[in-house]
């Protein structure tokens, strides 16, 4: 549970790691793109309304000089006599006017007073005298005049172009229908919220805002500083775009709202999410994908490595335990055979002592066996442990294990007679031979085959099985019917020493003792509780070849 | 049982006199050498079948002991004895010509029927010896 946590706690890390590798660049770059491409996408629009600025400017300025030119050429061919007279004006007019911007026209003389007129306004100007009007002041000083845009006697915008002729002996003025004016901006319009207007010095709305505009905004009026050419501004989601006209009177505005041109850009960031969404999503699941693959990897190489940790940690274990045990039993060895030979001294000279005298002679010759009877058993251990006699006469031959085996059972078949234990053989047939220690691995056997013995009750069964292995070895197995190795003993069993028999009938040294011929012959024995009870010893050993 | 000549050679003086004792006690002519170097001695101005040698001894070693005993006896036959068994010295001394190797502790009577085994051997091999030599002689033209 706390491992599984821990595994899972490394996946999440790792998994986490690579989405925010893969994404964060991921979203940097999107970012810096969208930015870019709208940064692109303003620089456009900046560029066409300034190209559009220009051309209504140039359009506005033909507009108003070719009403002035007119009037001009008017004033130049026709002498005040002609002009004064209301039907050549009337006739004049028809043959102007066939685009019909031009509302009325006007004769005037030069101390003010009308001498002609045609136009729908004929009632109500009659009789005036236009001599203190500041317009006619500038046309009699100037040649010329072209007014704001003003709402006539009936409501209707429109502006007045007057010229007179060059002897200033009259003035000619049109009004211009403000309506065919307007119409030449509407086309200036960029994106369904843009806007185009001109408003003269004082920033009154010469021509309507298509957006309803009915004054300028405070931030409009500080771009009314009179500039050359074209001045471009940005604030926040509008550009604006200015040119002074008409020698600095009137002033052309021509709005554009940036969200209007953003539409590509939109689709565009649209197509590059769905891109980054497409990637980031399969880039998550490799991600995901590459984390369990590598979580599984390092399962299985933390368990192999724990593995192979509690091998070495079992061999060292063993090679300490057995050179400690060896180190003892050596110590040991010189004091028990001083104790033996004082003792059988004691043994010796018993005899010689008159039987009458000691009175307890025979407890003394039994105690001295005694003496040397416990001697020899602490012998016994001390010699095993050292593997002394094995030691000397190791010596390696070819060996068919089937018969080592079977030769080994001949010497506990009585035994296991008595007790109705059977001993079932599984041998190979084409069982390899190796060259190996014969009489160290019988003794190996021997070992095992008794531990069975002991472990199981009367009619037990014990198992020998003898295979050839996958890689050049040959494994044997030795399982019985007994209650098993119970899990707490599974450690320290091959330990020296540790037994769970009776003082006096199990040293612990057996099992100890064939880890050690094992071991030094290169192969390996294991111990596990079979599933259907009882313990197997399997014992792998390699094959050597004679030679 | 025959009477034979046996050394005793240990540096543990308990265990030397009390073997000597012991053997002697059962009608063998036993003599007691604390080192190798007085081993050597010994061995050079008196009778002896058998030696009784201790591995692990100070000074010049029981091995180093059994090499010497070769060269000057080479009859001489010398059973090791060991309190500290070690594969490598067992081996060496039984390539050296020891009649065997024993480790302690060991029981008076196993030990006595080994040095009478070693003696055994000594007196086939001196007896094959001396019918050779008889031969030889009896062999030369008068
Ligand atoms: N086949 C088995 N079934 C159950 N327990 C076993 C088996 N083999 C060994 N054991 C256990 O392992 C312990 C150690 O075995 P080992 O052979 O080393 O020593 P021993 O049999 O007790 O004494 P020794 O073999 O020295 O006479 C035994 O006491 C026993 O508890
Ligand atoms: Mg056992």
């Amino acid at each position: 549970m706390e491992l599984s946590n821990y595994y899972t706690k490394i996946w999440l890390r790792l998994s986490g790691a690579f989405c925010l590798l893969i994404t964060v660049p991921m979203v940097i770059l999107a970012l810096v793109t969208f930015s870019n491409l709208k940064d692109a996408v303003i620089d456009k629009t900046e560029l066409s309304i300034g190209r559009l600025i220009e051309h209504k400017k140039d359009v506005v300025s033909l507009f108003l000089e070719e009403k002035e030119d007119l009037l001009k050429i008017l004033v130049g061919m026709y002498p005040i006599d002609f002009l004064g007279n209301q039907e050549n004006l009337n006739t004049l007019f028809k043959a102007v006017n066939q685009a019909g911007s031009i509302v009325d026209l006007h004769v005037i003389d030069s101390s003010g007073s009308q001498l002609a007129y045609v136009g729908p306004y004929a009632k109500s100007i009659t009789g005036k005298n236009y001599f203190d009007a500041p317009w006619f002041q500038e046309v009699l000083i100037n040649g010329s005049h072209v007014s704001d845009v003003f709402l006539g006697f009936r409501k209707v915008p429109h502006f007045v172009v007057a010229v007179t002729d060059p002897l200033k002996s009259y003035v000619l003025r049109a009004t211009i229908n403000s309506e065919t004016f307007n119409k030449l901006l509407l086309s200036a319009q960029i994106g369904p919220s843009g806007d185009s207007f001109i408003v003269n010095r004082e920033g009154t709305l010469q021509t309507p805002s298509s957006q309803g505009q009915k004054e300028l905004t405070v931030h409009d009026k500080t771009l009314l500083e009179h500039h050359e050419g074209t001045a471009i501004t940005k604030t926040g989601e509008t550009i604006t775009a200015t040119r002074w006209v008409k020698d600095g009177q009137w002033c052309l505005f021509v709005k554009a709202r940036i969200e209007d041109s953003l539409g590509p850009f939109y689709q565009n960031r649209r197509n590059i999410i769905s891109v980054i969404a497409a990637t980031g999503i399969s880039f998550l699941v490799l991600a995901i994908l590459f984390s369990n693959y590598f979580l599984r990897r390092l399962e299985l190489y933390d368990r192999k490595r724990a593995e192979l940790g509690g091998t070495m940690v079992q061999m060292e274990k063993m090679a300490t335990v057995g050179r400690m045990a060896a180190g003892i039993a050596h110590e040991i060895n010189n004091p028990l055979q001083m104790i033996t030979n004082q003792a059988g001294w004691i043994g010796e000279l018993l005899p010689d002592e008159d039987p009458a005298l000691v009175k307890n002679m025979d407890e003394y010759v039994k105690s001295v066996e005694q003496i040397k009877h416990h001697v020899r058993r602490a012998g016994t251990i001390t010699h095993r442990l050292l593997g002394f006699s094995r030691k000397i006469a190791s010596e390696k031959q070819n060996v068919q294990f089937n018969d080592l085996i079977e030769e080994t059972i001949s010497f506990v078949e009585t035994e296991a007679g008595y007790n109705n234990i059977s001993i079932i053989r599984h041998y190979a047939e084409d069982l390899p031979t190796t060259m190996a220690d014969g009489p160290q691995l019988q003794q190996v056997f021997l070992n095992l085959i008794n531990n069975a013995i002991d472990a199981v009750d009367q009619g037990g069964i014990i198992e020998i099985t003898t295979a050839t292995g996958t890689s050049n070895d040959i494994i044997l197995e030795f399982a019985d019917s007994g209650p098993g190795i119970k899990p707490e003993n599974l450690k320290q069993i091959f330990d020296p020493f540790f037994t769970t028999k009776d003082p006096g009938k199990g040293t612990g040294l057996g099992l100890y003792i064939s880890y050690d011929i094992v071991q030094k012959l290169g192969g390996s024995i294991k111990v596990e509780n079979r599933k259907s009870g009882g313990a197997v010893f399997a014992i792998v050993l390699p094959v050597i070849k004679q030679g | 049982m025959r009477e034979f000549n046996v050394l005793v050679v240990d540096d543990e003086e308990e265990f030397r006199d009390l073997t000597v004792k012991r053997l002697e006690k059962r009608g063998l002519k036993v003599l007691g050498a604390e080192s190798g170097k007085q081993a050597l001695e010994v061995l050079e101005h008196s009778h002896t079948d058998v030696v009784l040698l201790d591995v692990k001894m100070p000074g010049m070693d029981g091995i180093e002991t059994l090499r010497q005993i070769r060269i000057l006896k080479p009859l001489v036959e010398v059973v090791l004895l060991t309190g500290h068994a070690s594969v490598d010295s067992g081996i060496e001394g039984m390539k050296l010509g020891a009649f065997d190797y024993l480790m302690k502790p060991i029981e008076l009577e196993p030990l006595i029927e080994k040095l009478a085994d070693a003696f055994e051997r000594k007196r086939l091999q001196q007896e094959k010896i001396e019918q050779a030599q008889m031969k030889r002689h009896m062999a030369m033209p008068g």
